[in-house]
């Protein structure tokens, strides 16, 4: 009797492990009506463009057109009558909004390519090459501040093509397929807004033409992402192919105008090695007497030392220099000893909820980085707010350009100070030391600056982002890479920045 | 009476998992019996496996992963037998500056049953599950002290008696592993971003060859041990592991274990040959054992 209840024991596990899957989901998130359908945003000032209308497109045949006519009939009577459950989980996929899975899809690239480069066999690390980009070292290296310009550039082409795209379907005010024809049943919901040219092909371009040149490996994905994006909307009965051809065209004619800038802004002369001899003597003539040494095995040349000379978008150069943190504590003061302390006395004891905020906060290697936390935080809050796709693109388009200029903000003034960090005096680090000057906190620059332009848009949230920030920043002593001082700095350095993304858009016309 | 005593150890085979070996062999603690033991445990590298790049680090150097674990086998009937273990872990590094942690990892339990006897051939079975002790660090790898998962495992074992007090066995088992919560709230999964801290940690299983000597309460043995994960990615170029990585590990190794009377040591060496996303590590244990009557 007993050996039976062994061999039931036995059958029950295995059934038991069979049952078991293990995977982590994912809410899918329901599409909305915008709060706004923000009418007048063909009006707002724009970023890159002169105007709304520098980049043209062909004016729409009529409703009436035979034309336009066999582009519904096609809706209904081919392509919704053959929809698969695969082409419907696409559209609830895009249904959720074309900048936000766009800025979505830009933070998963960013995560997937920030590694440093490995050492070679002569312990050099090899630079990694934008017309070689998947070979070993791959192209780029995503750290924080080549995300933070990433992020940039694509929000600001999101949102310059959505106001063009806007004026031009107020001027041509051609209605949804759904609203002309309403055998026609959109899987998505619908507003009034105008469908010529389609938001979401205009996004989708612009968004295919940045993130291409940012990670040119990734051709065959952001194709393949690109076509879902437009092939949702005729699947859904949201477009018409008419519509969708002209977004495309728009959003590439602006995008290309935007990478004309993103060209000339200086990121390609960032890596300026040659540039350190100079920076170094800077410093001891500051009087450090302790300067930043990398502290990984073979040495690593420092990341980005020249960024600090990208052009910024939302102040200039002189701004920049005159806002840039005063000299920090150097070793030998007493200021300098507390600070020290500080940070010993986290080696020694460190608590398990300050080793949970700085892991929390790491967002180190293989993650999106500091912007893309912020980035992520910012579409959740648009998404909650429902806002409309032009209003989506603009603040992402204020946060992004905040978190760039607080990206060269930052880098500008760690390679002024060139300042050491805590593992210089012998600590350790519960996070991992990223190879760059510790004077400011990268995190917490681009922490308060991301805190200022989102309590701008969502004042209701201020304190939960500023509370935020203030957490990320304290994670940088938590994890002991950073001195107090370090951290308090960039906050105060990162909230300035960001005042003045939030100046330009109270001037925008969209407020 | 005859005490027999039931002996377990542990092998430290990954980069941080500790993962309890139940006992193989044929033997069981009669009624009422306990054996308690006492280990100690040091597994180390400096050679890994990123990916299937087998490298070095000179930001880690060696990384050494300390364990002292205490153990009780406790004899239910004298064909069912329970036991439970309790690791605490401390790793370090030897070059870097990568913060060593420690703590209480994650406390086993087992039922182990024998399931049939046909002449030489015996058949044992064993359920198993795990739970962290303490809210330990897991994503800071390869410093964490484990993984954080509750684990569930089941185990067959076939155990085949030669003359002269020689024996095979062979074991197989599968590691039901539960999702983990991490600090932060986003990680890649293969070239996937997962916008939560809820981590699902791959299945593994595990298969056991051994041939050895065993007489009464004394035992030599070799063996050879291979495992995997069931699915999971790999860590990325020049990057850190993370609990998403498909481990594997083939390992060879040595038992040894003496007890003249109620009080016995017990020592295990191994080593891995091959692995992916792992330490190449050198593992050993060495075990204090006492047999005692309960009631």
């Amino acid at each position: 009797m007993k050996k039976y209840i062994y061999y039931f024991i036995t059958f029950l596990c295995f059934s038991f492990l069979l049952s078991c899957e293990n995977t982590a989901s994912e809410a899918l998130l329901s599409p909305y009506v915008p709060a706004n359908i923000d009418e007048n945003a063909g009006s707002w000032k724009t970023f890159v463009l002169s105007s709304p209308t520098e980049v043209s497109i062909a004016a729409p045949v009529g409703t009436n057109d035979p034309t336009y006519l066999k582009e519904i009939d096609s809706l209904k009577n081919i392509v919704a009558p053959n929809l698969t459950n695969e082409q419907r989980q696409i559209v609830a996929y895009w249904g959720a909004g074309a900048v936000f899975r766009w800025n979505e899809i830009a933070r998963e690239l960013s995560a997937r390519y920030n590694s440093a480069p490995a050492a070679n066999a002569e312990g050099k690390y090899p630079v990694p090459d934008a017309t070689n980009p998947l070979a070993d070292p791959k192209f780029p290296f995503a750290n924080p501040p080549y995300v933070s310009r990433a992020l940039a550039y694509l929000s600001v082409a999101q949102f310059d093509a959505l106001v063009s795209a806007w004026k031009y379907k107020y001027q041509y005010n051609r209605q949804a397929p759904g609203n002309v024809d309403k055998a026609i049943k959109p899987l998505l919901p619908m507003s009034n807004l105008p469908s010529y040219p389609s938001e979401d092909a205009v996004v989708g371009q612009a968004s295919y033409v940045i993130l291409l040149a940012m990670f040119p490996g990734e051709g065959p994905f952001l194709k393949s992402k690109l076509e879902e994006c437009k092939n949702a909307r005729l699947w859904a009965g949201m477009n018409v192919s008419s519509d969708i051809n002209a977004g495309v065209s728009l959003g590439a004619g602006v995008a290309a105008k935007v990478m004309v800038k993103a060209k000339a802004d200086g990121m390609g002369a960032a890596n300026n090695q040659a540039a350190t001899s100079d920076m170094i003597t800077r410093s001891k003539s500051l009087g450090f007497t302790k300067v930043w040494t990398s502290q990984e095995s073979p040495a690593r040349p420092p990341m980005l030392p020249t960024f600090g000379n990208v052009k910024t978008w939302n102040f200039d150069r002189a701004t920049l220099e005159a806002i840039r943190p005063a000299i920090p504590y150097i070793e030998g003061s007493a200021e300098f000893k507390k600070d020290y302390e500080e940070l010993v006395e986290v080696d020694k004891n460190q608590t398990r909820e300050q080793a949970a905020i700085a892991n929390f906060w790491a967002d180190g290697p293989g993650t999106y980085t500091p912007p893309g936390h912020w980035h992520r935080y910012g579409a959740n809050a648009g998404f909650e707010a429902k806002y409309s796709e032009v209003r989506m693109a603009r603040m992402l388009a204020y946060l992004g350009t905040a978190e760039m200029d607080a990206g060269i903000g930052c880098w500008d003034t760690k390679y002024y100070y060139y300042s050491p960090r805590p593992q210089q005096y012998g600590l350790k680090t519960s996070v991992g030391l990223p190879n760059f000057p510790s004077y400011t906190s990268g995190h917490s620059t681009f922490s308060a600056a991301g805190a200022e332009v989102l309590s701008a848009f969502f004042p209701q949230k201020a304190s939960t982002f500023n509370s935020y920030a203030q957490q990320a920043s304290d994670s940088r002593v938590y994890g002991l890479i950073h001195w107090r001082l370090d951290c308090t700095m960039g906050l105060k350095h990162g909230k300035t920045i960001g005042q003045y993304a939030v100046k330009r858009a109270s001037q925008d016309g969209a407020l | 009476m005859k005490h027999t005593l039931l002996c377990v150890f542990i092998s430290i085979l990954s980069m941080n998992t500790i993962m309890a070996q139940m006992p193989h062999d044929q033997i069981y603690m009669n009624k009422n019996i306990a054996c308690g033991a006492l280990m100690y445990g040091n597994s180390s590298w400096t050679n890994y496996w990123e990916n299937s790049l087998k490298r070095d680090n000179p930001n880690i150097g060696k990384l050494s992963t300390e364990s002292l674990s205490a153990m009780i086998a406790y004899g239910i009937t004298k064909k069912v037998n329970a036991l439970v273990m309790v690791p605490y872990v401390k790793t370090q590094a030897s070059q870097g500056n990568l913060m060593g942690q420690q703590g209480f990892q994650d406390v086993s339990l087992w039922l182990k049953a024998q399931v049939f006897n046909y002449k030489q051939l015996h058949g044992h079975a064993t359920l198993g599950i795990s739970t962290p002790m303490s809210n330990y660090v897991t994503e800071f790898m390869p410093m964490a002290i484990g993984i954080g998962a509750k684990t569930f495992s089941a185990r067959a074992i076939l155990h085949y008696n030669l003359p002269s007090n020689l024996f095979i066995s062979a074991t197989g088992s599968y590691i039901v592993r539960s999702q983990v919560t991490v600090d932060r709230d986003s990680y890649l999964n293969g070239e996937k971003l997962v916008n939560s801290g809820s981590v699902a940690v791959p299945n593994a299983f595990d298969a056991m060859f051994r041939m050895g000597y065993i007489k009464k309460e004394n035992q030599l043995e070799v063996f050879a041990e291979h495992f995997s994960c069931v699915g999971g990615d790999n860590i990325r170029r020049n990057s850190m592991p993370f609990l998403t990585n498909d481990m594997t590990m083939t390992a060879v190794g040595a038992y040894a274990k003496y007890q003249p009377k109620s009080l016995g040591v017990s020592a295990k060496v191994s080593y891995v040959l091959d692995g992916q996303n792992a330490g190449q590590s050198t593992n050993v244990t060495v075990g204090l054992l006492y047999l005692f009557k309960v009631k």
